[in-house]
């Protein structure tokens, strides 16, 4: 039954760290996944439904990953956070998620029913995927936004000096709970280098992340935690 | 108890003190007393054991018996104890408050002679001058051992960082950011936030939206047929009209595609059909590339369609002509026409108001149109049954009118969307029937054509599309019609994605039509040439 469990949330937190750490953080990262990094080209295109389509105004995600020799196309729609007292105590957001691999059709299909591009943005950086204690994804990209309208090849990043870390994990209405605890407790070994977050909130620099950062070069990676 | 700590020395106490002690007896009284609370913790103790309530009153006659015997024993040994002092060997918490200061911190004497010793050693040399020389010198000697510490301190920090064995406290050391740093990146990681998680300082302006550049690989053939991110009509079921944007261009040229396939489908079914100047036409197009809407080519493209000597007599009189044209069709529907000229007939005419409608407009307005089609194909979809429901949205343009119309039957359960096309006030929309509908009983409202539909619709077109969707089976003799009528329209809608793929399947589908309702109109239509 477990492999039956829709997952139509997820918990996600993110941070943001500078750039001259990112390769630090990889060796960290490295270290506590234990797995293989997996590198990150994605084509996010965002769209918005007209104001007559539907009551609602919904915004849809596609994510072409360019990585790959073929490209492959997911379509992902991101719903409204859980609200209340108890989603405050939490530390991360759980909000509905949903995704699903499509053709390449996908935009076509969207354009034809209605929908319009809103933005679009290029992340490119590096994730690594793992178990511990629930299915966690980190992403470490570089945020590019193109000044041609889908000019992946030309894009810029938005800011230079900043990269963007997110730690993702799906979660199902039952266990969000767990799984919200599993991402907060990896992100406490993150602690040194960087301070993640809920979405929205802004969290500054680590002041200990230069020593950390310094201290996981230096070591050449050698370091167990 | 003091008085059996006072120490007895080894020289012997003065005799009378002795005799005034009466040591003996003090410890005889000492040790009376001693049992007597020995005694006393014993019953304590049974009382315990066996958890019976003891007796206060004699417990308490017991206690003070004690404490008076001991008050006087005390009492004895203070009259006695002036010629004795206390020497304590350590000084303690427990001792400290009852000893005299200076007592307390005499030191012992063998600290006391080492200080003096050290003292002297410190002083060597000093001793003759003033004091107040004394006091510099001696702060010269503290000021020097205090350079020598802090450079031994920073000899060591800087081994420490060229060794990396960190610091040994911490982030105290660390460097903190300074203010203006600190807010430079705030700021960075706003936007950078902002732009992942709205899109703030994404969006390109909109006459920068335009596919100018070369696509990427990955949206190359995504964007062939189509338009641009715009394009598309924010028209709802209600078929507001769509806005003229240059790349609605694209879309007409998708369609002109699609159309050349849908043409040369016919043109390979009837070959008695006087259409095929028309097909011909179309092909003529299929080579263009799909420009946008300004290029001389796109706009001729939909200009070249319509045959050369279909088009100029008809175009003049179209509108009327095409009430008549309704009118025929729908008589020759009546009867259930399986003849491949009426059907011919209505194909022509259908195509000729599709194609001259088309033709009649600008590039850009004709792409609107064919975008509005396809979009409000969509709109009306029944994705149940898979039929598509079609209404072609008039054009918004100016020149409102002729487009052609495609309109789908109205089941029970779409006229709800037909009410809501018609609250559009430019559109004389066909409503978009959901074609979902294939009972038998719908049949013959197909024939009659469009019993709900305006009467203003009877339009060439509309009576083609009435039945088109009702492939849902069981429309037998009207299907065929339909059928074929289905298939003009589509050569005009083209904004199916699948249309020219649909050709293929002629063959086949048209035994499925009446059986099934999984037909595609598209299909339907395509499959109608070939039961001809």
């Amino acid at each position: 039954m477990q492999l039956q469990k829709k997952a139509d949330m997820e918990c996600v937190v993110q941070g943001i760290i500078e750039t001259q750490h990112v390769e630090a953080l990889e060796i960290l990262l490295q270290g506590l996944c234990g797995v293989q990094r997996e590198r990150l080209r994605i084509h996010e295109i965002c769209l918005k439904n007209g104001p007559n389509l539907g009551l609602v105004a919904s915004e849809v995600r596609l994510l072409c990953d360019l990585e790959q020799t073929e490209p492959s196309w997911t379509v992902r729609h991101i719903g409204g956070a859980m609200r209340g007292a108890g989603a405050e105590q939490i530390s991360v957001l759980v909000r509905t998620m949903v995704e699903s691999k499509v053709s390449k059709n996908v935009l076509r299909m969207f354009y034809t029913l209605g929908y319009k591009l809103d933005h679009e943005l290029l992340r490119v950086g590096f994730s690594f995927q793992f178990n511990r204690g629930a299915q966690i994804t980190v992403t470490v990209s570089s945020v590019n936004k193109m000044l041609k309208l889908h000019a992946t090849d030309e894009a810029v990043p938005v800011t230079p000096g900043i990269q963007m870390v997110e730690v993702t994990a799906p979660a199902s209405a039952e266990n969000y709970t767990e799984v919200a605890a599993a991402v907060s407790s990896f992100c406490e070994y993150l602690a040194p280098l960087l301070h993640l977050s809920k979405p929205g909130v802004s969290t500054g620099v680590v002041p200990t992340a230069a020593a950390a950062a310094a201290s996981l070069m230096s070591d050449g990676g050698g370091t167990t935690l | 108890m003091e008085g059996e700590s006072v120490q007895q020395q080894q020289e012997r106490l003065n005799q009378a003190v002795q005799q005034q002690l009466n040591l003996e007896q003090v410890k005889t009284r000492a040790i009376s007393l001693f049992k007597a609370i020995s005694r006393i913790l014993e019953d304590f103790d049974a009382y315990a054991r066996t958890n019976t309530t003891p007796k206060w009153q004699d417990i308490l006659g017991q206690y003070s018996m004690v404490n008076l015997e001991l008050f006087n024993i005390v009492d004895d040994i203070k009259k006695v104890s002036k010629p004795f002092l206390v020497y304590p060997k350590n000084v303690n918490a427990d001792n400290a408050t009852i000893l005299p200061v200076m007592l307390s911190t005499k030191l012992l004497p063998e600290m006391e002679t080492e200080d003096t010793s050290k003292r002297d050693q410190l002083l060597q040399g000093m001793q003759n001058l003033p004091i107040a020389t004394q006091i510099d010198k001696l702060k010269a000697r503290l000021d020097m051992i205090a350079g020598a510490c802090e450079g031994a301190e920073k000899v060591l920090a800087d081994t420490r960082k060229a060794y990396c064995f960190g610091t040994r406290q911490g982030p105290a050391i660390a460097p903190t950011l300074d203010k203006g740093q600190a807010a430079k990146i705030q700021e960075q990681e706003n936007l950078l936030r902002a732009a992942v998680n709205v899109g703030e300082g994404l969006r390109l302006p909109g006459d920068q939206r335009h596919i100018t550049a070369s696509l990427p690989m990955h949206l190359a053939d995504v964007f062939t047929v189509n338009e641009g991110p715009q394009s598309f009509p924010e028209g709802s079921s209600n078929n507001v009209y769509i806005k003229n944007t240059p790349l609605s261009s694209n879309s007409m040229g998708g369609q002109n595609s699609l159309l050349q396939n849908s043409g040369s489908q016919l043109l390979g079914r009837s070959a008695a059909s006087p259409n095929v100047a028309t097909n011909a036409t179309f092909d003529n197009t299929a080579a263009s590339p799909i420009p946008y809407a300004n290029s001389p080519r796109s706009s001729t493209n939909m200009m070249n369609t319509p045959s050369p000597q279909q088009q100029t007599p008809q175009q003049q009189q179209q509108q009327p002509t095409v009430q008549q044209q309704q009118q025929q069709q729908r008589q020759k529907m009546m009867q259930l026409p399986q003849q491949q000229q009426q059907l011919l007939a209505q194909q022509q005419q259908f195509r000729q108001s599709a194609m001259q409608g088309l033709g009649q407009l600008h590039g850009q307005h004709q792409m609107q149109f064919s975008q509005q089609i396809g979009h409000q194909q969509f709109q009306g979809r029944q994705l149940t049954s898979g039929h598509v429901q079609h209404g072609i949205g008039q054009s918004q343009l100016n020149q409102g009118n002729q487009m052609a119309r495609i309109s789908q039957f109205s089941g029970a359960a779409n006229n709800a969307l037909f009410n809501a096309a018609q609250t559009t006030p430019n559109t004389q929309m066909i409503p978009n029937i959901s074609a979902g509908i294939s009972s038998q009983p719908l049949l013959p409202r197909m024939q009659f054509g469009l019993s709900g539909n305006n009467p203003q619709r009877n339009h060439a077109s509309q009576m083609l599309s009435d039945q088109m969707f009702n492939m849902g089976g069981g429309n037998p003799g009207g299907m065929m019609s339909i059928q074929q009528q289905q298939q003009q329209q589509q050569s005009s809608q083209g904004a199916f994605g699948g249309l020219a793929s649909n050709a293929q399947n002629l063959p086949s589908g048209m035994m499925t039509l009446q059986n099934t309702q999984q037909n595609h109109p598209n299909f339907s239509q395509q499959r109608q040439q070939n039961q001809q």
